[in-house]
């Protein structure tokens, strides 16, 4: 199984808080700040173990990368997703369709227990 | 006709004049008509040769004289007086009764008679006591007929003139008191006649100023103002009305109100509002409607006759005023809320995303003093995040954007995540976080769980900010079949009973300049009323200065179909 996170997010530090806690985990991550870059990666790219996806991204939203691409793509069915949005109202909308929903501001400690709890043994 | 009149009627002020003068002319003039017949009735067969002139000489002189004598008195009577024109008229009738028949006869036979038409026509033609002169005159007349003839004058006959003058002068005495009496008669009617013509013209006066003003004042409002009956026909719309919506007054006023919803410009969502005013007897004070471009604003009102008996609608009248730019602004302050929370909100989570790195050692060991300052700045970023939220919230349910969305809720859950959020921050307080649900109250209800979580979190946040030692006690209960409750009491420093009325006020803690120890925009108990508000519920506080206060929060309960049979039997 893949060590591999990708964290969609277009906030530079926000983004690289997320990174440092998922690194601190374990996992290998990758960075995609803009949405239209995002659909590329998850197209083209190997299917990651985690997606960390923003809902307001510039170009293309999370919530059109999810409903067109994630969700529409078996290669990602055995993907965890967690959503993170400033909109609980939104929040609530998606959480029958994805793993996590995850109401900014996130926390640093938070995010990192969640996900090692998500993290696959090491063999 | 109109001519004759004229010609017979003369006008005087004195309306027993006019009458008198106007009888003597229609007398003269028959006299005078019938002495044109006897002329030309003597002369034609005169000139025929049937009758010599000693036949017809006396029957023409007659007639020439009396035409001539009628129209003296005539023109007399008309241009001078009628007194005299009636004596003289009178003289010459008696005069000429005088000569038509023989002396005897007239001193005591067949044509005494005759003296009794002046002595009568007298009262009328005269004032009524003029029939005694006249039967005078004619006891004078027969009395030296009779002495020409050496007779003794006709005594009884005398008498009986003077019999007749006083008959006459009865009449026509009365006659003149009926007539003079219908005059005065007349005269009131007049009066009062003239009276209610000019109370009604005043009045038609006073009503069309009152409707002008009315009118002016309409025509002069800057809203579009329209009446409607109790069927919905528009009886009345103003100019503003016209210049607002850009159609002819001819597409409103006699119209039904349905022409006007049907209008093309209006959209349909502001279609099924109007309609559901026209449908419902209680409506919202004032709502808005899409007309084209423009946003109108519309209040109605019920419409009610108070001046009769009954108390009853008449109609609605509907008020529309020009929304646009408060719309324009209002969409605007909240998309600049939203923007400015947003953006706000992300920098405020890369510094708590920071200040917990450092907390959490991440780049190396970190010694107390730098790990105490960390958990500084993620309590302070915490603290604006709150703040923001608050003003979010606030600047929503103002613009009547936040809603209430129902899902099945856990009490038990609420209270996990109250102790989750709130715990930490009692505990740093020295104070004692306790929390009980009672036995009736159902595992799962219906409810907005972000809501009545954020109600809880402000009510115990509230709680702890003034209670400086002892406890905050939450309690979950059912106090009646259909209700629910949250109860938050605390043992903190109180509210003064004056102070009560304005807890729930917006911003009220920053207005209050005592009370800035706390910090916070005040902002917390107001979004709690207005929450519970939208749930269709109640809040309440008791609290004593030194003892503590209780909130209570009263909820319509409902239970989710599935769960209800296991509540039941609770």
């Amino acid at each position: 199984m893949s060590q591999l996170a990708l964290i969609v997010e277009d906030d530079e530090d926000l983004a690289s808080i997320f990174a440092e806690a998922l690194r601190g985990v374990g996992f290998d991550v990758e960075l995609v700040a803009d949405g239209r870059m995002a659909q590329d990666r998850l197209i083209n790219g190997v299917p990651p173990f985690l997606i960390l996806l923003d809902m307001h991204l510039p170009h293309i939203s999370g919530a059109d990368l999810l409903t067109n691409v994630i969700k529409n793509d078996e290669r990602f069915a055995k993907s965890v997703v967690i959503i993170t949005t400033a909109d609980a109202r939104m929040g609530e909308a998606y959480t029958e369709q994805v793993d996590f929903v995850m109401i900014k501001p996130i926390s640093f400690v938070q995010l990192r227990d969640l996900t090692s709890r998500l993290k696959p043994k090491e063999q | 006709m109109n001519l004759l009149r004229r010609f017979l009627t003369v006008s005087t002020s004195d309306p027993d004049d006019t009458r008198r003068r106007r009888i003597l002319n229609i007398l003269v003039v028959g006299i005078g008509l019938l002495s044109l017949f006897a002329l030309i009735t003597s002369l034609v067969p005169f000139f025929l040769g049937v009758l010599t002139w000693e036949n017809v000489s006396l029957l023409i002189t007659g007639s020439v004289v009396t035409i001539f004598g009628t129209l003296l008195i005539y023109l007399i009577n008309y241009f001078w007086s009628g007194r005299v024109s009636a004596t003289i008229f009178l003289v010459f009738l008696t005069l000429l009764f005088a000569f038509t028949d023989t002396p005897d006869q007239i001193s005591g036979g067949r044509s005494l008679f005759a003296f009794t038409i002046p002595i009568i026509m007298a009262s009328i033609l005269l004032v009524p006591s003029s029939s005694f002169i006249f039967s005078g005159l004619s006891g004078i007349v027969i009395s030296v007929i009779a002495l020409s003839i050496g007779r003794f004058p006709n005594i009884p006959a005398i008498i009986g003139f003077f019999v007749i003058a006083l008959v006459s002068w009865l009449s026509a005495r009365s006659l003149e008191a009926a007539l003079k009496e219908l005059r005065v008669i007349n005269a009131n009617l007049d009066q009062v006649v003239i009276e209610r013509t000019r109370e009604l013209a005043e009045a038609l006066e006073r009503e069309r100023i009152e409707a002008g003003r009315n009118q002016a004042i309409l025509n002069s409002i800057a809203d579009g103002v329209v009446v409607f009956d109790t069927q919905w026909n528009a009886i009345l719309a103003n100019p503003a009305l016209r210049a607002m919506l850009e159609i002819p007054t001819e597409l409103v006023v006699n119209k039904n109100f349905r022409d006007l919803i049907e209008h093309p410009r209006l959209s349909p969502k502001s279609r099924h509002l109007l309609y559901a005013m026209m449908e419902h007897d209680t409506q919202p004070p004032s709502f808005r409607v899409e007309w084209g471009e423009k946003t109108l604003s519309i209040s109605a009102a019920q419409v009610y006759d108070n001046s009769k008996d009954r108390h009853s609608n008449i109609g609605t009248v509907t008020v529309f005023r020009d929304f646009t730019r408060e719309a324009e602004v209002e969409k605007l302050k909240s998309t600049f809320v939203a923007i400015v929370s947003h953006e706000l909100r992300t920098p405020l989570n890369a510094i708590l995303g920071y200040a917990e790195m450092f907390k959490e050692a991440i780049y190396g060991p970190m010694n107390n003093k730098q790990v105490n300052m960390a958990e500084r700045i993620m309590k302070n970023t915490q603290r604006l995040l709150g703040l923001i939220n608050d003003l979010l919230d606030q600047a929503q349910m103002e613009a009547g954007k936040l809603t209430i969305q129902m899902a099945p809720v856990r009490p038990a859950e609420l209270l996990e995540n109250l102790h989750g959020v709130m715990d930490q921050i009692a505990h740093e307080k020295g104070l004692r976080l306790t929390s009980e649900i009672d036995d009736h109250v159902p595992d799962v209800l219906n409810g907005d769980g972000a809501r009545l979580q954020q109600i809880l979190v402000n009510l115990v946040n509230n709680a702890v900010k003034f209670t400086d030692r002892g406890a905050v006690q939450v309690r979950l209960f059912c106090p009646y079949e259909n209700k629910w409750g949250m109860e938050v009491s605390d043992t903190g420093s109180g509210i003064p009973e004056d102070e009560l009325p304005y807890i729930f006020d917006t911003f009220r803690q920053v207005e209050g300049g005592a009370t800035r120890v706390h910090g916070g925009f005040g902002l917390g108990l107001s979004i709690v009323k207005q929450l519970v508000n939208l749930m269709n519920g109640d809040i309440h506080v008791k609290s004593k200065v030194g003892v503590g206060t209780t909130f209570t929060v009263t909820l319509p309960l409902v239970v989710p179909a599935e769960n209800l049979e296991k509540w039941r039997n609770l």
